[in-house]
């Protein structure tokens, strides 16, 4: 790394701050993702007046800059694509404000889920969007990639709670978007712009969130189906139930077998199975929804459907959905996670089409998903040191988005586009809608220093 | 294909197996201390990942990571993909080492092993005011860390013994020197033959150990096999202690602290909490507890060559103690006691203690009223 | 007050287990000199024992550890702990930085002030004193 350059740094954060040290560089040039990219430098700051200095310092000498939270994003987002420096964002890991009677709380980006469920909880709150990843993934990394998690269908994604944030534009000026208000319609909605940007347009360094009362009572159940396309119509015909349950996911075969190979769960292995869960205040209510929710199941030829009795049962069922990805991630040395989306009338047609895409280039394709949103997490799995399987695994993700596109779905459900799904833009994308983009991106920043190389924005 | 490294020859799948979730630096004690990506377990499978691709070398640079691991296995149990991390960091040290490379506090120990008989190359043990060597039913193994860092805990534990009349004796001990298959090293012969002979000679039929460490060196290493040939259980003193009553009690409010090496590496949890249950009617749980308990940071050689981060970790721990409310932390392991009493701060009025050292105190409190 | 390659300033009181002591009002401050702190290496902890607590000349009143060496703090006078230096609970490496300012370690209330006659003092003493004290050190 240039020496003025580190010393600069240094003089904004302080010696302990900033590192170019081999193994920093090493660990910061990889996130969650099958993408890598060295650093030049990492960066670690702990309040939004050091994030504007260093924005204002890399744009004028044109550095790129690399916010990074937790490094669990699945899709690439984090990773220095053209060296730079990497702007770790963790010990900005305060809660400012929890503010019962106004509903909201104020967080800063490096915040855990997980420490905001902790502090939420004793007040009886919770905050919705809830990340597979939520015990490591940071709020700032969730509003990047608008994550959404197991209780999506209900309760929404994290841009349906954020109310306002105060963001370091690439040139160092900060501003605030939002309102303290639970509503408001004044000016342009910054804040939605700014949800899901990947860390492109901005670096977040408050956030002020929208939280929840949370019911403290849940049932779940679970059904099993021998056919695909009964488990895809049982999950649409859900909503002619009249109930939206709190979570609901699906399992598919490749899943269960991976789940049974490394837990004591023995859960059957059938083509697909669904996990339900309904929430409320008491248990006669959510046994009630979940009643009307299993009936459904039966109607659409579920081989069993069973209600998981003790509090032990429900959490071995979540623990071992939480972890699928990982799990699966033992039987290749390498794998991609996908998160297409479709309506919801499309999902039995998604299923399908991904059995037939794993069968045409001969990979192991494991889907898991929150079937309740339509967004199904594809797994395909491959040797990455094989190259024909590397090209296969090319082919299969190309096939799976193109099948999405022309279902009416969306490349991405939560994991953003990063750098996993850029080449494939342009399929969900008109060339007008591109360029708005690229305008956007570039009056944002004009030095194309923030997270440069992400979302397909460049030619 | 046969590696020049050890840890490839036995690990290299395990390694490709680390899909980066991140999910350790949720239980990683360095990670949470310090928050350096670098540093916890992913960050160090990262680094073993391009050392195989031969993007970088096993040498020099990578001390500070890879030699910077409690070995608390608290990211093996949480790897949704089963990557054994500690075990992976122990052969890839081991590695280091032959390249030359290694943390100075560890060469250091390892030399200091060849010609003293403890980790602190002291020559002065107590002796707590009584005879070795004698012919007994137990051998008491106090362990390095008992001896020359708590020796007041130690002192009380054998008063505890004595009070319960329990028969043992104490021997020459020297380090039993597992803590440098850990390091990059090798146990040393010369120090495992005096502990061996030592037991033997005094006709006891058990070892108890005060130190969770040693027990697990004596049952787990080859080299200690001779013991478990003669028919010598070795027991930690938590087992020990389990079927004796003690006739006292407090009112205090008692928490456990699991030490790694008692409880995810030996799987003994409920032993202590039994025998504190019987004198500590208002006992809580700290927040991550049992398997999940937050390592006290001193593990793994950590406290020797990264002080400041190892008290930093053991001060996290006592933040889940004040958020209890506990007047008293018990635990069952002397660095575990050493690391946390060093982390507490004067405002926090906890006392943490081995369980041994505060049972014993009843019991004198009690004597003397 | 350059000796040898430590600083020790001549116009404090050495405990001979090298803790300076110099008057402050009714109370004494003590602290390590230079040539402990040079041999501890970098100190990760000190024991802050409770105001009030009795100490005796001579005795052991604390504990200070570095990365490879416990060390004593042993009592230069008898009397009681006035205060200590709270800094040092999360900033140990303060006795290494600046052993003589910020790096001092407690406030002695003294018995008996004269008590501090009996310690090293005046230049010539304390180089003496040094001086055979690396050499002692040097054989190790």
């Amino acid at each position: 790394m240039d020496e003025k350059l580190k010393q600069d740094l240094i003089g904004i954060v302080g010696d302990a701050n900033v590192t170019d040290s081999l193994i920093d560089m090493v660990s910061l040039s990889y996130d969650a993702s099958e993408h890598r990219g060295r650093p030049e430098a990492g960066v670690s700051v702990e309040s939004a007046e050091q994030v504007s200095k260093i924005m204002h310092l890399a744009n004028a000498r044109k550095i790129s800059v690399i916010p990074r939270g937790a490094g669990t994003g699945l899709s690439g987002m984090a990773i220095p694509v053209k060296g730079g420096i990497v702007l770790d964002l963790a010990r900005m890991n305060r809660i400012l404000n929890i503010s019962i009677e106004d509903r909201l709380a104020v967080v800063e980006p490096g915040v855990v889920y997980r420490d905001l469920e902790k502090a939420l909880l004793p007040h009886g709150f919770f905050f919705p969007p809830d990340p597979a990843s939520g015990k490591v993934s940071t709020l700032g990394g969730n509003v990047a990639t608008n994550a959404g998690g197991l209780k999506g269908a209900k309760y929404g994604t994290t841009r349906d709670y954020v109310l306002g944030l105060q963001v370091v534009l690439p040139d160092g000026r900060m501003m605030r978007t939002g309102s303290k208000a639970m509503k408001s319609v004044s000016g342009y909605d910054l804040t939605r712009l700014f949800v899901g940007s990947e860390g492109t347009l901005g670096v977040v360094t408050e956030i002020t969130l929208k939280i929840n009362p949370k019911p403290t009572a849940t049932s779940t159940a679970l059904a099993t189906f021998d056919d695909l396309v009964d488990a895809g119509n049982a999950i649409n015909q859900t909503m002619y139930s009249g109930i939206i349950p709190s979570a609901l996911e699906i399992l598919g075969r490749e899943t269960l077998a991976a789940i049974n190979q490394n837990t004591e769960l023995n859960l059957p292995e059938v083509d697909a199975m669904i996990l339900v869960e309904t929430d409320g205040y008491t248990r006669e209510e959510t046994d009630y929804q979940l009643q009307k929710v299993m009936d459904v199941f039966q109607r659409n030829h579920a081989r069993e459907v069973r209600q998981a009795e003790t509090e032990k049962d429900v959490e071995e069922l979540w623990k071992a959905r939480k972890s699928a990805y990982a799990v699966l991630a033992r039987i290749e040395p390498n794998f991609v996670l996908e998160d297409v989306t479709v309506p919801m009338s499309q999902i039995a047609s998604l299923l399908k089409g991904v059995q037939a895409i794993s069968l045409r280039h001969g990979l192991r394709i494991a889907t898991f998903g929150h079937a309740g949103d339509g967004n199904l997490h594809p797994q395909i799995l491959y040797n990455g040191y094989d190259p024909d399987q590397v090209r296969r695994m090319e082919a299969a993700s190309a096939d799976l988005f193109k099948l999405a596109i022309e279902l009416g779905g969306t490349l991405t459900g939560e994991h953003g586009i990063g750098l996993s799904k850029a080449p494939y833009m342009t399929l969900e994308h008109d060339p007008v809608a591109m360029d708005v983009m690229r305008s956007l991106k570039k009056m944002f920043d004009p030095n194309n220093i923030l997270n440069p190389g992400k979302m397909g924005l460049e030619i | 294909m046969p590696s020049r490294y050890e840890f490839e020859e036995k690990f290299r799948e395990q390694i490709l197996r680390c899909s980066r979730c991140g999910f350790c630096q949720a239980v990683c004690p360095v990670f949470g201390a310090t928050l350096r990506p670098a540093l916890n377990a992913r960050g160090k499978m990262l680094l073993l990942k391009e050392v195989m691709d031969g993007r970088i070398e096993l040498n020099d640079e990578l001390i500070e990571s890879l030699f910077q691991c409690t070995t608390c296995a608290n990211c093996y149990k949480n790897c949704p993909s089963g990557v054994n991390v500690p075990e992976i960091i122990r052969l890839a040290r081991k590695d280091m080492v032959k390249g030359g490379s290694c943390h100075p506090a560890f060469k250091g120990m390892n030399e200091v092993l060849d010609k003293s008989p403890n980790i602190y190359a002291e020559d002065d043990p107590e002796d707590f005011d009584r005879e070795k060597n004698q012919q007994a039913e137990n051998v008491y193994f106090v362990g390095c860390v008992g001896l020359y860092r708590e020796d007041e805990a130690t002192s009380a534990t054998l008063d505890l013994l004595d009070r319960l009349k329990v028969d043992y004796t104490l021997i020459d001990e020297v380090c039993c020197s597992g803590v440098l298959e850990d390091v990059g090293f090798s146990m040393k012969d010369h120090l495992v033959l005096k502990n061996i002979e030592g037991i033997l000679a005094t006709g006891a039929r058990r070892v108890i150990t005060g130190c969770p460490y040693c027990s697990r060196t004596f049952n787990k290493q080859p080299q200690y096999a001779a013991l478990k040939d003669k028919g010598i259980e070795v027991v930690h003193i938590a087992q020990f202690l389990q079927g004796f009553d003690f006739g006292v009690t407090t009112d205090k409010r008692v928490t456990y602290h699991d030490p790694c090496d008692l409880g995810r590496h030996c799987g003994i949890y409920e032993e202590p909490r039994i025998t504190i249950r019987k004198i500590a009617p208002d006992f809580v749980e700290m927040a991550d507890n049992r398997e999940n308990a937050l390592c006290c940071g001193a593990g793994g050689g950590v406290r020797g060559a990264y002080a400041k981060n190892s008290i930093a970790m053991a001060r996290r721990r006592l933040e889940q103690a004040e958020a209890i409310g506990a007047d008293i932390i018990l635990t069952e392991c002397n660095s575990c006691v050493h690391n946390l009493t060093n982390a507490k701060l004067r405002k926090q009025k906890f006392k943490i203690y081995n369980t041994t050292q505060f049972i014993n105190e009843l019991m004198e409190k009690a004597e003397s009223a | 007050m350059e000796m040898h390659g430590y600083n020790m300033p001549e116009d404090l009181h050495y405990e001979e287990n090298h803790f300076w002591v110099k008057e402050e009002g009714d109370l004494l401050v003590m602290g390590m000199d230079d040539f402990a702190q040079t041999m501890a290496g970098e100190i990760v902890y000190v024991q802050l024992p409770e105001d009030g607590k009795e100490i005796k000349k001579g005795k052991k009143f604390a504990k200070i550890e570095s990365g490879k060496w416990l060390g004593k703090v042993f009592a230069p006078v008898n009397g009681k702990i006035a205060s200590v230096n709270e800094e040092l609970e999360t900033n140990p490496g303060l006795i290494n930085d600046d052993c003589y300012g910020k790096g001092w370690m407690y406030k002695i209330q003294p018995d008996d002030k004269s008590e501090m006659g009996t310690l090293i003092h005046g230049k010539e003493a304390i180089e003496k004193w040094l001086v055979a004290d690396i050499e002692k050190y040097a054989e190790g």
